[in-house]
C-alpha cells in the first residue's frame, strides 16, 4: 500500500484549542481527510509542537459532523457541542473496543490484534449488530485493496494464528508460493483470499 | 439500527473502499492504549468502519430520544441521556455527564452532610 506523509504535524491532527493546556498552541482545523491516509508506521516526532496527551487525540470534527449529519433525517441540526462531544465519545470507543481486543490478543499470547480480535471486541461490548454488516464491509475492502494491487500480489494474512494451519492450504495455491531454495521442506503459502472470520 | 437496513447501506456503497474516516488517524487513537503492539490491516480497517457505524448509531438514537421533546436539533444533553439511558452507550456516561444547576448541585452537597451528622 502507498504511504503517503503520515500526518506527524501537531497543528493538523484536528486538536482543538480547548483541550490543550496552554495558549502556545497552535489551534488549527485538520484539513478534510477523505478515505485511506495509509498505514505506514510513523513515530510520533513531536518536534517543536508541545508533547500531545494522548487522551486528545481526536478523529477531524468535519468528517464526524458529516457522518452525523447523514445519520439525522434532513431537516435535524446538530448543535456545535453536541459534535465535539461526539468526537470525544468516537475516540473512547476506539480505545473501548481496542483495550478488549487488546486484552483478548495478550491472552491468546499473540502480539497482533486482528480482524477477529476486533469483532469479538464487539459483540462482548455490546456492539453485536455491528458485527455481520462489518464482515460485508471488510469484504468489500479486500476486493478494492486486491484490485489496487495488481495480479501477482502476495499478502501475508496476519492473524490467522500464529502457525500455519492445515485449513490454510486447502484453497487454491495462487501464482506467488515461495519455498525454500527449492526444496518442499517449509512450504509457506500466502493467500490473498479472504478467510472467513469465525 | 437493524440489520435490514445495515444490508442496504453496504450494498448502496459506490466508494470502492467505503470509509470516511482517515485510518492513520484511528490508528493513532488505537496505539495510545496502553499495551499495543501492533494492529494488522483487517483490525484496523474494522475499526475504522466500527467508528463510522457507532456515530450514526449515537446521533441517531440520541436525535430520536431528543426529538419527543419537540426539537429538531441534537444538543448535548440527548447525548447525555443517551449514555445514561442505553445499556449499550453507557461506556460514555464519564465524559458525558449530565449537566445540573450550581444550585440543584449545592442543595444534594447539603443534603449529603444532613444524612453524615445523622451518623
Amino acid at each position: 500500500m502507498d504511504g503517503d506523509s503520515s500526518t506527524t504535524d501537531a497543528s493538523q491532527l484536528g486538536i482543538t484549542g480547548e483541550y490543550m493546556a496552554g495558549s502556545h498552541f497552535v489551534l488549527a482545523q485538520a484539513p478534510e481527510d477523505e478515505g485511506d491516509e495509509g498505514l505506514d508506521d510513523h513515530e510520533d516526532g513531536n518536534g517543536s509542537k508541545d508533547n500531545l496527551r494522548e487522551q486528545d487525540i481526536y478523529l477531524p470534527i468535519a468528517n464526524v459532523a458529516r457522518i452525523m449529519k447523514n445519520a439525522i433525517p434532513q431537516t435535524g441540526k446538530i448543535a456545535k457541542d453536541a459534535k465535539e462531544c461526539v468526537q470525544e465519545c468516537v475516540s473512547e470507543f476506539i480505545s473501548f473496543i481496542t483495550s478488549e481486543a487488546s486484552e483478548r490478543c495478550h491472552q491468546e499470547k499473540r502480539k497482533t490484534i486482528n480482524g477477529e480480535d476486533i469483532l469479538f471486541a464487539m459483540s462482548t461490548l455490546g456492539f453485536d449488530m455491528y458485527v455481520e454488516p462489518l464482515k460485508l464491509y471488510l469484504q468489500k475492502f479486500r476486493e478494492a485493496m486486491k484490485g489496487e494491487k495488481g495480479i501477482n500480489t502476495v499478502t501475508v494474512t496476519e492473524g490467522m494464528g500464529e502457525e500455519l494451519t492445515d485449513e490454510t492450504f486447502t484453497n487454491p495455491l495462487p501464482a506467488g508460493i515461495i519455498t525454500a531454495d527449492g526444496q518442499q521442506q517449509n512450504v509457506m503459502v500466502y493467500t490473498t483470499s479472504y478467510q472467513q472470520v469465525r | 439500527m437493524s440489520g435490514k437496513n445495515m444490508e442496504e447501506k453496504v450494498e448502496q456503497a459506490t466508494d470502492r473502499k467505503n470509509i470516511s474516516l482517515p485510518m492513520s488517524r484511528v490508528r493513532l487513537i488505537m496505539k495510545s492504549s496502553p499495551d499495543v503492539s501492533c494492529i494488522n490491516q483487517d483490525a484496523l480497517f474494522l475499526t475504522t468502519k466500527a467508528t463510522e457505524l457507532f456515530v450514526q448509531h449515537l446521533a441517531l438514537s440520541s436525535y430520536k430520544n431528543g426529538s419527543g421533546k419537540e426539537t429538531n436539533t441534537l444538543s448535548y444533553s440527548d447525548l447525555a441521556n443517551a449514555a445514561e439511558e442505553s445499556e449499550t452507550f453507557q461506556f460514555l456516561t464519564d465524559i458525558l455527564p449530565k449537566k445540573i444547576l450550581a444550585r440543584e448541585y449545592l442543595k444534594s452537597l447539603e443534603e449529603m452532610e444532613k444524612v453524615d451528622d445523622n451518623l
